[in-house]
């Protein structure tokens, strides 16, 4: 049987973190208040929650750049305190928002880092030239970075995140405020690391879509502590919203539909569509459609729709 | 540590301030200072000692400068983090920096030394190369001294720190006889004098320049002064990272 260090990239248990400010520094702020997880190797794990939830704060805790108060977290085995410089080696991050020396140029950046992870000579050029390729900066490479658009710099930031050829990539963010076809390339690139490299990748994000779409595993976060944690399939069955059975009838409205076994609620919209949310839409559908037709209700459309994680988060976040 | 060299040598081929710091103060700084001895009349010897305050200031200015920007510069750019998200340790960081701030502190030093005896018959080498030698070491140990401890001010208080890089120096020479012999200071300023590395590496330099020397085997105190400082500097720096890491400073300074 393998090990937790060899199947988890992290296992936190009980992490406690809070910060001090004001006067005398005497407000405390709770920011995470004994969060658990543990994220397999080699899975996109997504941390979702609103703002000021806790997410970087744990993040930053997984990349040592935080300690916590309370609690233990092991990051690809090690211990994120004890351990924290030999994890250095073998971990990176890229932001939302990323910033770095504004004079220096793109390849000057990316090798800067590089050399900080102890790459030198000829393998240095050729992680430089090779991310420079893979992230398309090419013709940008010798551009100061705060010449670069939002987009480039995010760019950038992905490639200095990769210098190092990370066992684990802590992404914060990392579509904010791009431009839509710029997020989609990112997400593909996002994916193709782990696909690729079988890299581990932890990314927090706002937008539910890239979560839905991204990531293997999803945690939400609220005030300090994880409310729900699972595939995000999982989650919308946990958070038990439902599935949606569009119906167009003729007649258009059938009186006995709300009060059936299993359906939740039933909506009319404008365009004459009857949504129906049922609680386990395959064992309801087949159901619905007997008494329907049975009724003589003739089902000129039908659509099932199930609940976007967006509405996982909405319910959670309430 | 290359990579932090290689960094510093970027920055300074490109900011304009570098070139201030380099060229402008430094001239400023022993043209009016060669002035004010011609203006008094004062003998070469004396003209030596406080020109010798003079390029001492400016040296140990640069240098630490140099040194302070291995914080500064990512805190100014909110880059910090990625920095200590590397597997490295401080001294990579301070003493990288400190490389070039050497590199930089000889050429000012070259350049005023240069001006000086051009312009007030200032001789630089009249005390040979081994005192020349032991004293530039002395204004660099003692400027990545100063430089580390405002590396830390800087990461245990974030840019409200930041003027420490700049003021810091004038105090240190100040108090270590920039411009007069520290016995001419008050009782308590001078025993702080005394507890300053420069105090000791000025004395020694001086020295040649025919003013007796006002301590006991200066040269030893200035160098274990130095090395005391010097482990005080790197713990103080390390233990403001940590805490800076507790607090969350550090991602603060990031944002």
């Amino acid at each position: 049987m393998s090990s937790p260090a060899a199947v988890l990239a992290i296992d936190a248990r009980d992490v406690e973190k809070s910060f001090r400010s004001g006067f005398a520094r005497g407000r405390r702020t709770l920011a995470l208040r004994g969060v658990s997880l543990a994220v397999p190797r080699g899975t996109i794990f997504g941390l979702l929650g609103p703002n000021g939830a806790g997410k970087t704060t744990l993040l930053s805790i997984l990349a040592t750049l935080l300690t916590p108060d309370r609690g233990t977290a092991r990051v690809l085995g090690l211990d994120v305190v004890r351990d924290a410089a030999a994890l250095r080696r073998r971990l990176n991050m890229a932001s939302g928002r990323p910033s770095f020396l504004w004079s220096l140029r793109v390849a000057e950046i990316v090798a800067f880092y590089g050399r900080l992870y102890g790459l030198s000579g000829a393998a240095l050029r050729r992680r430089v030239d090779g991310l420079i390729r893979e992230y398309e900066l090419e013709p940008y490479r010798r551009v100061p970075y705060n010449e670069l658009s939002t987009g480039l710099k995010q760019r950038v930031a992905l490639a200095k995140s990769l210098v190092n050829d990370p066992e684990l990539l802590f992404l914060d963010e990392p579509t904010l405020g791009l431009d839509p076809d710029v997020s989609v390339r990112v997400r593909a690139h996002v994916a193709a690391l782990r696909r690729e490299r079988g890299m581990t990748i932890v990314l927090t994000t706002h937008y539910m879509r890239e979560a839905d779409e991204l990531c293997d595993e999803v945690a939400f976060i609220k005030a300090g502590r994880i409310l729900a944690h699972g595939t995000p399939d999982d989650l919308k069955r946990q958070i038990k919203l439902g599935s949606v059975i569009a119906l167009r009838l003729d007649p258009p409205t059938v009186p006995w539909l709300a009060d059936a076994d299993g359906v939740l609620r039933v909506t009319p919209d404008d365009d004459g569509w009857l949504e129906c949310t049922v609680d386990d839409v395959d064992k309801r559908l087949p159901v619905l459609l007997r008494q329907l037709i049975g009724d003589g209700v003739v089902v000129r459309n039908l659509q099932v729709r199930e609940p976007e994680l967006e509405e996982v988060f909405v319910e959670l976040a309430r | 540590m290359w990579a932090v060299v290689v960094r510093n040598a970027i920055m300074a081929s490109r900011n304009v301030f570098f070139f201030f710091e380099l060229l402008f103060w430094p001239i400023v700084g022993v043209v009016s200072i060669g002035f004010m001895t011609r203006f008094l009349e004062l003998t070469p010897a004396q003209t030596s000692f406080v020109l010798i305050g003079t390029i001492a200031l400016s040296v140990v200015n640069v240098c630490q400068l140099e040194v302070a920007y291995a914080v500064l510069m990512d805190v100014w750019s909110k880059s910090i983090k990625h920095q200590f998200l590397a597997p490295i340790g401080i001294r990579h960081l301070t003493v990288g920096s400190w490389l070039v701030g050497m590199v930089r502190g000889l050429l000012v030093f070259t350049l005023v030394t240069a001006l000086g005896g051009w312009a007030f018959g200032f001789r630089v080498l009249q005390p040979g190369i081994g005192p020349v030698a032991m004293f530039l070491f002395g204004c660099f140990v003692s400027a990545w001294i100063v430089g580390v401890f405002v590396c830390a001010l800087i990461t245990l208080f974030g840019n409200r720190a930041e003027a420490f890089a700049w003021a810091s120096v004038n105090l240190v020479l100040m108090l270590a006889g920039i411009y007069y012999p520290v016995s001419v200071l008050p009782d308590p300023a001078r025993a702080i004098a005394a507890a300053i590395p420069l105090t000791y590496f000025l004395d020694a330099y001086r020295s040649y320049f025919g003013f007796a020397t006002e301590f006991a085997s200066p040269i030893t105190t200035g160098l274990v002064l130095s090395a005391l400082y010097a482990v005080l500097a790197h713990g103080a720096f390390f233990a403001a990272i940590e805490r800076a890491r507790r607090t969350g400073l550090l991602l603060k300074m990031s944002e």
